[in-house]
């Protein structure tokens, strides 16, 4: 290591020998002295840079993860805390530089290998957005009405051809009114507590809902039968982007990267064994990432110096180390009928994109670390995730694709790398509970969470 | 309570028998259900709840014991694959309980938030054969003459007897109107804030037969009499590592006299899940002598729980 960067810089100070060492460089003799290389404690660039060298390489051949981990996070400075779910205005974008993360409306086009196999002819893999959405609109239609005609008679028939199993909507949709119903007009609970609003009903209604699709779906999908549920799991990350000055203490004046950590407690997540498949190939570029000129504490965004965790809900040791799907649940703070009183109707649809972006960034990084990569071994492969974020009625479905780790200023430069985030409006499941029964049930939303929960690796 | 279940056994009017009821344990022993596939996704759930699940060194007890539960339930529900009933099922938290009784002129009340409720759609079939019901009537309850019966009892001014799941908990017209089992976690992280296991299977029992009795009287009305058709209610309670399985019979509500037909209970006490869980590897002289991880582990208690669990579908 060192000989050859003694090699290296004893070339630079002789190229005007270029010409005759330009095919391959001869051994130089052995020499009596070491290398001559940059002081490693100076006050100099060489020197700053000569100690980065140091610490890469010390990540670089760290043994296992966790002490790379370690290493990785072992120095404590002051750095911006994000958090997903926030109040600040335009969020989003702000984020979407932070993340170097490319936003863009509506789901992928996915290979829709969930239940729209109608029978015949429609080609079930690789459709279009309308394509797929037309795939999807007669299975829907299919669907038998609620609770009202026949099912079997109206759905075999037209299914008879049909080589998989459809899924039955009647059933999906009264284990969801159930689990709904029995969280709002069953249990006689108490008077929720001030301000806990979404601790009482809409909280443990996403549990049940979620719990019981899992374990009815898991047929469906031998990856959920693998799966391991965290309830109010804790994901965090860490990660440098940018660069600036030391404003005020002894260190002023220095230049030094922007720290970020997020530290995020969705409400529920499934962790899987296998990953989950790429959405679009690592080299993709489907939009532009917003460059922000303001430094991010006018966002507003605030620094605190404390431990450095990279973590995805579990240990390294845990053989579920990959992400399916993480729920979020909107906190009282930010309820809608605050923005609608506060005349900031827009704002409202930024909350979901911030927590879905945030979130699954920090947890779809934090994997690809827990993999061995990091912003200097950027990732060979594209790790995805997807999130749900609900205030209990209305949802918003996410879905990340981690394409690059590479976000420090050096790394940065020659990246053409962008992560992608595709994400929905918030939409409603139900109009209105009331007398036991469920009004303006959307089934739309609905499948839309079935096709979330039942995303697998194409061999499964 | 002092005495335990013996004390518990005296409220209730119930008669103990030893070990888990021979419907639970032919589930066990029934090789269709191949209980030993879990055993890979048991040792997971042990050693996520106890080793992975956490920023810090160990994850402390408040911690590990819900996690683990949920851990179990969700393996339990995964079962709904091959059992489709099993989907009738819904958990609830929080879950308010009140019942009274009158035992031997002494009025009794079973009152509050007690865990977590599994309750189904259809109803547990009774456990024991009606020889075993009418055989109880031999059986004499145990007192601790000179102690009271009702000694470690608060003793409090009840105004108003209320007396079932229908009004205090869940309205009328809940599809899952069966009590099927009771969860009890002990997770409080010191010692004197948990149940030793004998005042936790009182605990349980005393719930369970609140649970019973409040589903008896909402079915049959509040008269006293002997129960055509008995209500099962089960009860396991944990506090992360002990398990203790209980299923409970209620064969009549005349409770006053201590003669006649009694209840009759079942339950398998201290159950382990595992011996030790070592979360950092333990060093003597420089040389690891046990690395970390779980030991001790034993299938037959994640068997049980599963028994329970499948008890009234298959």
């Amino acid at each position: 290591m060192a000989a050859s960067r003694g090699r290296r810089l004893l070339w630079h100070g002789r190229c005007w020998f270029s010409q005759t060492e330009s095919g391959v460089p001869p051994q130089p003799p052995d020499s009596l002295y070491p290398p001559i290389v940059a002081s490693a404690t100076a006050k100099s660039k060489a020197a700053k840079r000569r100690r980065l060298e140091h610490f890469n390489q010390r990540v670089h051949a760290a043994a296992s993860i966790e002490e790379k981990l370690r290493l990785y996070g072992q120095l404590q400075r002051p750095k911006y805390m994000l958090y997903p779910q926030t109040f600040a205005l335009n969020a989003d974008r702000w984020y979407r530089s932070f993340t170097k993360t490319v936003f863009v409306p509506g789901l992928p086009p996915r290979a829709a290998a969930v239940a729209a196999k109608a029978p015949g002819a429609v080609a079930p893999e690789a459709a279009e957005t309308p394509a797929g959405a037309a795939g999807m609109a007669p299975e829907a239609a299919k669907a038998p009405e609620p609770g009202t005609a026949a099912p079997e008679a109206a759905k075999s028939p037209e299914l008879a051809a049909a080589a998989t199993p459809y899924l039955d909507m009647g059933e999906l949709r009264s284990l969801a009114c159930d689990a709904l119903l029995q969280e709002s007009f069953y249990q006689n609970k108490k008077r929720p507590f001030l301000y806990r609003d979404q601790d009482h009903t809409p909280g443990p209604f996403l549990t049940q809902l979620v719990s019981t699709l899992a374990a009815f779906l898991c047929g469906r999908n031998p990856l959920l039968a693998a799966s391991s549920l965290d309830l109010k799991p804790e994901v965090n990350y860490y990660w440098h982007h940018g660069e600036e000055v030391v404003v005020h203490g002894h260190r002023k004046g220095r230049v030094d990267p922007v720290r970020f950590q997020i530290d995020d407690n969705p409400h529920l997540q499934i962790r899987v064994p296998k990953q989950l498949p790429e959405i679009v190939p690592l080299e993709s570029d489907l939009g532009d990432v917003p460059v922000i000129d303001h430094k991010p504490s006018k966002l507003p965004l605030f620094k605190k110096q404390y431990e450095n965790k990279v973590y995805i809900g579990s240990k390294v040791a845990d053989p579920c180390c990959y992400g399916h799907t993480q729920f979020h649940l909107i906190p009282d703070k930010l309820k809608r009928e605050r923005f609608v009183k506060a005349n900031l109707e827009d704002q409202i649809e930024v909350v979901y994109r911030a927590n879905g972006i945030a979130s699954l960034f920090a947890w779809t990084a934090a994997q690809a670390m827990y993999q061995g990569f990091w912003n200097e071994a950027d990732v060979t492969r594209p790790f995805v995730s997807q999130a749900v974020v609900t205030d209990g009625k209305y949802f918003a479905f996410f879905c990340y694709q981690l394409n690059t780790l590479a976000l420090t200023v050096e790394t940065i430069q020659n990246n053409p790398r962008k992560n992608i985030c595709w994400g929905t409006d918030s939409k409603p499941l139900y109009d209105v509970v009331e007398d036991g029964s469920v009004k303006g049930f959307n089934d739309e939303v609905l499948l839309q969470l079935v096709r979330f929960l039942l995303n697998r690796p194409k061999e499964l | 309570m002092f005495q335990g279940v013996r004390q518990a056994q005296w409220l209730t009017k119930t008669k103990l028998v030893e070990g888990l009821p021979p419907p639970v344990l032919s589930i066990i022993d029934n090789p269709a259900h191949r209980l030993e596939d879990h055993e890979e996704g048991v040792k997971r759930a042990v050693s996520h709840a106890r080793l992975w699940d956490t920023t810090e060194v160990a994850p402390r007890r408040e911690h590990y014991c819900p996690v683990l539960f949920e851990d179990l339930i969700h393996l339990c529900r995964l079962m709904s694959v091959k059992y489709p009933s099993l989907t009738k099922r819904m958990l609830a938290r929080n879950y308010k309980i009140s019942a009274t009784w009158e035992r031997e002129s002494i009025l009794l009340q079973v009152r509050g938030l007690n865990g977590i409720l599994m309750n189904s759609m259809a109803p547990i079939p009774p456990v024991a054969s009606k020889e075993e019901i009418l055989a109880t009537e031999e059986h004499v309850l145990e007192t601790f003459y000179p102690i009271s019966p009702t000694i470690d009892l608060q003793e409090v001014n009840v105004y108003k007897e209320l007396n079932d799941t229908g009004k205090s908990s869940f309205r009328d017209g809940y599809p899952y109107s069966h009590p099927h089992t009771l969860f009890f976690l002990e997770s409080a992280n010191i010692r004197p804030n948990r149940f030793r296991p004998e005042q936790l299977r009182a605990k349980m029992m005393m719930f369970a037969f609140g649970n019973a009795l409040a589903k008896a009287k909402v079915l049959y009305g509040n008269d006293p009499k002997v129960l055509e058709q008995p209500i099962v209610v089960q009860s396991v309670g944990t506090d992360g590592q002990l398990f203790q399985f209980m299923v409970f019979q209620l064969n009549t509500t005349d409770l006053v006299s201590s003669d006649g037909i009694k209840n009759l209970v079942w339950i398998d006490s201290d159950q382990n899940l595992y011996e030790r869980a070592q979360c950092i590897p333990e060093v003597k002289k420089r040389v690891v002598t046990k690395p970390a991880g779980i030991y001790g582990f034993q299938p037959d208690t994640f068997k049980k729980f599963l028994a329970l669990y499948l008890h009234g579908t298959v």
